[in-house]
């Protein structure tokens, strides 16, 4: 059983690694900052965040996205052909706000975004650090597409891109490649085209591939994820309750990451309630193809509560292996 | 322009309001930051509340206003403020961010939640004491803050917002007990779970339930196209919605319908610096009339006004009230 996060973590901590990030960042914008300013304090907190799940235990860590607006921003921005819409909406049924990217012209790849970012991190840490990238599917059904006016030839071509970034990735080490599609099981889900766009972005990828699924319910697509060209299925058993058991009756054909704690929720779950589910997957898949992480990026908790569910996990983890 | 002239006030026609907030002078923005600093005390935070409570009063008065608000000067979240007073919430909150470099201290259910006293009644008192006019009781609904709080007590979320219902309940009597003409209840969280529209129709209903003051709600930011159909069956009296940031498509929901409720019309943007023109607006509610009956329409922004400046809030006020005037003269003419 292997401990993991999904991606986000908390960017400010009160009592941590200090709200410097939140004051740069404004400072930043009013142009009382430089881009290298900036980018000394992300550093500074991604190296912290890095620390603290690595102290906690976690087996396979990310660098938190700290640099990260929303799952889609930094790619939006870097590759020609978008715009970001000024008005706000809700990321899928949270409480917390994104501006939606407006493809304006045809999508242009200027080449590898995160190379430099994810070398960073790898150096902050002796354990795996995993990259995480938007899923084509996930990223077409958040986008306004005024150029292609249709969402097969936006997934597709996105995922072209995701495939150049996720090779990038994967030459400079990281050898796990996790793809986020929560659009995946949130309502309508054109499966077909979720796993296609899957298949494109990790065609040549020489790392182990990930696809993490979340907020919505993936009963019904688990026979069609079964058959996406990942390495491993990332289910949050948290949101759809009904998850468990799909999965229970599913034919499991890949590793399984379950997200087990509420990372939309600060209330702690017992060591109990997380082995009452270790139970019900650890007969699914051999020990080290099961992945133990919160059900979706820690973004959404304070920093005392998203650090006291990661070190449940660990503890829970442990005491469930013996 | 001291006041309505007496034939408007008998006309009950596209009477003119405001969502809520307004924005918070630079004096008063100080002085909160000084009060967490700890280098101003309560009672002084609290005068300089007071002080521009009357003047956001006067303001009102001044462009004409029919139904005023308080302004909400000595609120920061409308959710978190009502937590801040129930008991059964965390007290010390973290940051958690709501978008780009935007935090907030998102509130905690961690017991029971009640209300030891009335919250908003005070300020209630205060702000209708400095005017003849209808003050509006403020509250924020059952629903939002529980959709805007962790959850650590209730076993669902359906026992979170009826617990909630249960307190703002007592709340809204308590205001109309003082004499509040108008209660709103805000939901604007109301669209976020289309799925979850029966729960925030029954937990308003509790907050409702008996009582004699005109109730409304105002929601904003949402899939109409999902909740839309339910709209009608929220438990009050007016509705208030956004309508200037979507171009007035809104009306469409509403095209052919027979909505009986009243309704709350967003006429300017409140998230944008461009100020609406008289005219823009004055055919906004031209537009507005083929759908409703004037007296079923309430003019206002789309809004609380807390993110703009307060000469901005001021400007974006005038033309809805100017607007307004405008189109009641024209109906009066043509009757």
């Amino acid at each position: 059983m292997i401990t993991t996060v999904v991606g986000n973590y908390p960017k400010v901590a009160d009592g941590a690694y200090s709200s410097k990030l939140r004051s740069a960042r404004d400072r930043w914008e009013r142009n009382e900052l430089t881009d290298a300013q900036l980018k000394a304090v992300e550093d500074e907190v991604t190296r912290a965040v890095i620390a603290e799940q690595e102290q906690a235990g976690v087996d396979v860590l990310t660098d938190g996205q700290i640099r990260w607006d929303d799952l889609l921003r930094p790619l939006a921005t870097h590759i020609d052909g978008f715009a970001i819409q000024q008005r706000l909406e809700r990321w899928f049924d949270n409480n917390v706000l994104f501006r939606r990217p407006i493809l304006k012209r045809k999508p242009s790849w200027p080449g590898p975004r995160f190379v430099n970012e994810y070398r960073f991190a790898s150096h902050c840490t002796k354990k795996p650090v995993k990259a995480v990238l938007p899923g084509p599917y996930t990223f077409a059904t958040w986008c306004e597409d005024q150029y292609f006016a249709s969402k097969s030839k936006l997934t597709l071509a996105l995922a072209e891109m995701l495939n150049q970034e996720a090779k990038a990735l994967a030459q400079a080490g990281a050898s796990l490649i996790q793809f986020d599609e929560p659009s995946i099981g949130f309502g309508k889900t054109d499966a077909r085209l979720a796993v296609e766009g899957l298949r494109r972005a990790t065609q040549g990828v020489s790392a182990t591939t990930a696809v993490y699924t979340y907020f919505g319910a993936v009963n019904g697509w688990l026979p069609a994820l079964m058959r996406a060209p990942v390495d491993i299925i990332g289910i949050d058993v948290v949101s759809d309750p009904k998850a468990l058991s799909a999965l229970k009756r599913a034919k499991i054909t890949k590793a399984l990451a379950i997200g087990c704690l509420d990372a939309r929720n600060t209330k702690l779950e017992s060591v109990k309630e997380l082995h009452a589910i270790f139970r019900a997957v650890a007969p699914l898949v051999p020990s080290d193809q099961l992945y133990i992480n919160p059900n979706c990026g820690l973004e959404f908790l304070p920093h005392t509560q998203a650090l006291a569910k990661i070190r449940r996990l660990v503890e829970a983890v442990h005491a469930f292996r013996g | 322009m001291a006041g309505a002239s007496e034939t408007e006030e008998e006309i009950v026609m596209l009477l003119t309001t405001s969502v809520g907030s307004m924005p918070k002078p630079a004096y008063l923005e100080e002085a909160r930051k000084q009060h967490r600093r700890g280098e101003l005390n309560a009672t002084q935070l609290h005068a300089l509340e007071e002080q521009a409570t009357r003047e956001w009063i006067k303001i009102q008065e001044d462009l004409g206003i029919d139904i005023l608000v308080d302004g909400e000067q000595y609120r920061g979240d409308m959710a978190a403020y009502f937590a801040e007073h129930f008991s059964g919430f965390h007290a010390n909150t973290e940051l958690v961010r709501s978008y780009g470099n935007r935090y907030y201290r998102k509130p905690i259910i961690v017991g029971k939640i009640t209300r030891a006293k009335p919250i908003t009644v005070g300020w209630w008192n205060f702000a209708q004491r400095l005017t003849d006019r209808p003050v509006k009781g403020m509250l924020t609904g059952p629903y939002t803050i529980m959709d805007w709080s962790f959850n650590e007590y209730y076993p669902s979320r359906r026992a979170a917002a009826l617990a909630l219902a249960k307190v703002i309940h007592d709340e809204a009597k308590d205001l109309e007990l003082a004499g509040a003409q108008y209660i709103q209840i805000d939901e604007p969280a109301i669209s976020v779970r289309p799925s979850e529209m029966d729960l925030a129709i029954e937990a308003l209903g509790v907050v409702t339930k008996g009582l004699k003051a005109k109730t409304l709600t105002h929601i904003c930011y949402g899939d109409f196209k999902a909740i839309g159909p339910k709209l009608s069956k929220l438990p009050v009296d007016h509705i208030d919605l956004e309508f200037a940031n979507r171009n007035f498509e809104l009306l469409e929901v509403f095209r052919g319908k027979r909505f009986s409720k009243e309704i709350g019309l967003g006429v300017v943007d409140v998230h944008s610096h461009r100020l609406e023109s008289k005219d823009e607006v004055v055919a906004n509610l031209r537009k507005a009339l083929k759908v409703f009956r004037p007296e079923q329409i309430y003019v206002d922004p789309d809004c609380g006004l807390k993110t703009r400046t307060p000469e901005q809030a001021i400007e974006k006020l005038r033309v809805c009230v100017e607007a307004a005037r405008a189109v009641r003269e024209e109906l009066l003419v043509a009757v």
